[in-house]
C-alpha cells in the first residue's frame, strides 16, 4: 500500500445509473485517503448500501470514474475487480450469511478464496477477533442458529478479518442488541492505524460521536447528492 | 480528504410540448404500417421517433429485428446455458479457479450429489432390474432368441433408461435442493452480497457444483447399470429362466456393445450430470425478484426433464 501516494478511494464526478442502483444520478466526488475515517449520514440505509456498491465498483456509472487503489474500477477485468473487492472488508445491511456453510466458513469466506493464507492462521485471527468482539470463539452453527448479538459479532469479524485497505461500515452499531462500540471502535482505529481506509455510514449522528475526534470529515448523503456537514 | 458533490439531475425543461391529438396523428397507409408488427420493448426502443416513410430496406430490419427479439426471448435459456457451458469448461482448466473454496464446495456437493444419491440410485437400478431386466430375460428365452439379451439389455438398460432414471434421480434429489439454494440466495440478495466481496458466484456455485455434477452422474449411471443388470440376473436365476452364471452373463452384456457404446455411454452419463448441473445452477441464479420457491421449483423441473429427455433423444440419434 506504500506504493500509492494517492487516495485510496477516489470518486469523481461518479454519476450512478439510476435504474440500476436507485441512487440519485448527480455526481458524487469524494476522496478518502489511507488512515482517514470518513463518516456520511444517511437516513435510507438501503441507499448507503448502494453507495458503498458504487465504491466498489458495482454500480454502473453513466459519467466520471470510481477509483479504488488507484485502480479506474471500469477498466479492470472480472477477475481483477474480484481480487479488488477483496480487499475491501463490509459490514452491510443486506443479508450475508446462508446456510450453505457453518459461520465459521462464512466469516473466513473471503480470505480462503483471495489469500493463500494457511487455515491455522486464518484460525488464529478469527478466534483472536471472536473474542474481542465478545465471542466465546468461533461460531460453528449455522447462522440461523445463532442470536440476534452473535450474528452482528460476527459480521464485524467478518469484516475486520484478513487486515483489509478499506472498510465499507453500515452501522452495526445502531441495531445491535448489545453494545459493541467499545470493539468496534479500536478494530477501527486498529485499521486506520494500517493504514486502511474508512467510510462508515450512520443514520443517526448520536451513533459516531463517542468517536467523533478521530472522524476525518462529515458528509450527508442525500436525493441531491454528498453535502458536507459541518461539525460541532 | 477533499469531496464535493453537484446537485445537478441533468432533468432539462421540456416546455412541456401539447400532447398530440387524434386529428393530428397522419392518416392512411403509412400510420396503419408503422404500427403493425411494433417491435417488444426490448428491441429498438428509440422506435418512436424513427421516420414513419420507412424504405423496403429499413422495413426489412425492422422484421428481422422483430423475429430475433422473438427468437431471444424463445430461447434466452438455451443460449445462455451454451454459454455457460463454455464458461464451466473454461474456467475448470484454469488452475487459478480450484481456490480452496471452489474446491470444498465441489466436494460438498459431490458427497451430497453422488454419496446421499448412492442408495437410492442402486435400489432405483434393483427395481429396474426386477421389472424390466428379468421380463426382458424371460422374454426373449420365451421367443426363443436368449442370444440377443445381452444387445437388449444394452440397448435398453444402460443406453437409454439408465441415463434418463439417473438424470432424473438427480433432478429431483439434488438438482431441486440446487435450485432452491441458489434461487434463494440470488432473491434474497446473498449472492450480491458475495459479489461485493468478490466472490464470483458463477466461479464459487456454479463451475463446482457443476462439475460435482458431473462427475456424480458418470458414478450413478455405472451403479444404476450395474444394479439393474445384477438383480435382473437373480430374479431370472431364481425362476429359472437364465441357467449360465453372473461373470457369463456379464459377458454376454458386454462382448453385445459395441466399441462406440465404450466412448458414448460413459459420455452420456456425463453430460446428462453436466447439464442438469447448469441448469439448476443458472436456473437459481437467473431467478429475479419476483421469483419464488413456487415458481422456480416447477419451472426448474419441467427445464430438467427438457434437459434430460433431449439428451437421451440426441445421443439415441447419434448412436
Amino acid at each position: 500500500m506504500n506504493r500509492l501516494g494517492g487516495p485510496l478511494l477516489e470518486l469523481t464526478e461518479a454519476t450512478p445509473a439510476f435504474d440500476e442502483s436507485s441512487l440519485p444520478p448527480v455526481p458524487f466526488t469524494l476522496r478518502v485517503m489511507a488512515g482517514e475515517c470518513v463518516v456520511i449520514e444517511c437516513r435510507d440505509m438501503s441507499r448507503a448500501t448502494m453507495f458503498a456498491d458504487l465504491c466498489s465498483g458495482m454500480v454502473h456509472l453513466n459519467h466520471g470514474t470510481a477509483r479504488f487503489m488507484g485502480m479506474n474500477w471500469t477498466e479492470l477485468d472480472d477477475r481483477h475487480r474480484n481480487a479488488l473487492r477483496g480487499r475491501i472488508g463490509r459490514i452491510t445491511r443486506r443479508p450475508i450469511w446462508t446456510d450453505l456453510f457453518g459461520t465459521h466458513v462464512s466469516i473466513m469466506i473471503k480470505q480462503l478464496h483471495h489469500t493463500t493464507v494457511s487455515i491455522e492462521d486464518l484460525t488464529t485471527e478469527t478466534l483472536h477477533l471472536s473474542e474481542q468482539f465478545g465471542l466465546p470463539g468461533i461460531p460453528t452453527e449455522t447462522p440461523r442458529r445463532l442470536s440476534d448479538a452473535d450474528i452482528v459479532r460476527s459480521a464485524c469479524v467478518r469484516a475486520f478479518l484478513g487486515q483489509p485497505q478499506m472498510m465499507l461500515i453500515e452501522d452495526p452499531l445502531e441495531t445491535s442488541p448489545v453494545d459493541l462500540s467499545q470493539p468496534f471502535f479500536e478494530c477501527l482505529t486498529a485499521a486506520r492505524d494500517r493504514g486502511a481506509a474508512v467510510v462508515w455510514f450512520v443514520r443517526d449522528s448520536s451513533v459516531w460521536q463517542p468517536y467523533r475526534k478521530a472522524v476525518s470529515a462529515l458528509w450527508r448523503l442525500a436525493d441531491d447528492g454528498l453535502l458536507t456537514v459541518r461539525r460541532r | 480528504m477533499t469531496g464535493s458533490s453537484t446537485g445537478q439531475n441533468g432533468s432539462g425543461d421540456d416546455g412541456n410540448p401539447n400532447p398530440p391529438t387524434s386529428g393530428v396523428l397522419p392518416a392512411g397507409p403509412s400510420a396503419d404500417v408503422h404500427g403493425q408488427g411494433a417491435p417488444p420493448e426490448t428491441f429498438h426502443r428509440d422506435d418512436d421517433g424513427r421516420p414513419q416513410n420507412l424504405t423496403i430496406s429499413d422495413r426489412f430490419v425492422h422484421f428481422l429485428g422483430t423475429l430475433g427479439a422473438m427468437v431471444r426471448k424463445r430461447v434466452w435459456f438455451l443460449l445462455i446455458m451454451l454459454g455457460t457451458s463454455w464458461g464451466v469448461l473454461r474456467e475448470s482448466l484454469r488452475s487459478n479457479t480450484w481456490r480452496r473454496t471452489v474446491r470444498y464446495e465441489f466436494q460438498q456437493t459431490l458427497a451430497t450429489v453422488a454419496g446421499r444419491g448412492l442408495l437410492s440410485t442402486v435400489v432405483m437400478g434393483a427395481l429396474t432390474g426386477v421389472g424390466v431386466v428379468s421380463q426382458a430375460i424371460y422374454w426373449l428365452g420365451f421367443a426363443g432368441m436368449a442370444k440377443m439379451t445381452g444387445s437388449v439389455l444394452v440397448t435398453v438398460i444402460v443406453r437409454e433408461l439408465a441415463p434418463i432414471l439417473v438424470g432424473i434421480l438427480m433432478l429431483g434429489r439434488s438438482g431441486m435442493l440446487s435450485l432452491a439454494e441458489v434461487g434463494m440466495m440470488t432473491t434474497g440478495g446473498q449472492v450480491r452480497s458475495m459479489q461485493a466481496e468478490g466472490l464470483d458466484p458463477f466461479l464459487l456455485l456454479v463451475v463446482p457444483r457443476t462439475l460435482a455434477f458431473t462427475v456424480a452422474g458418470f458414478t450413478l449411471g455405472i451403479m444404476f447399470s450395474l444394479s439393474s443388470l445384477t438383480t435382473g440376473y437373480v430374479i431370472s436365476r431364481a425362476s429359472g429362466a437364465l441357467s449360465n452364471s453372473l461373470l457369463s452373463f456379464y459377458y454376454d452384456v458386454v462382448t453385445a456393445m459395441t466399441s462406440a457404446d465404450y466412448l458414448l455411454i460413459p459420455l452420456k452419463f456425463i453430460v446428462v450430470g453436466f447439464l442438469v448441473g447448469l441448469g439448476c445452477c443458472i436456473g437459481g441464479l437467473t431467478a429475479s425478484n419476483e421469483d419464488s420457491i413456487a415458481t422456480m421449483l416447477p419451472r426448474g423441473f419441467t427445464r430438467g426433464m427438457l434437459i434430460v429427455m433431449t439428451v437421451s433423444v440426441l445421443f439415441s440419434l447419434k448412436l
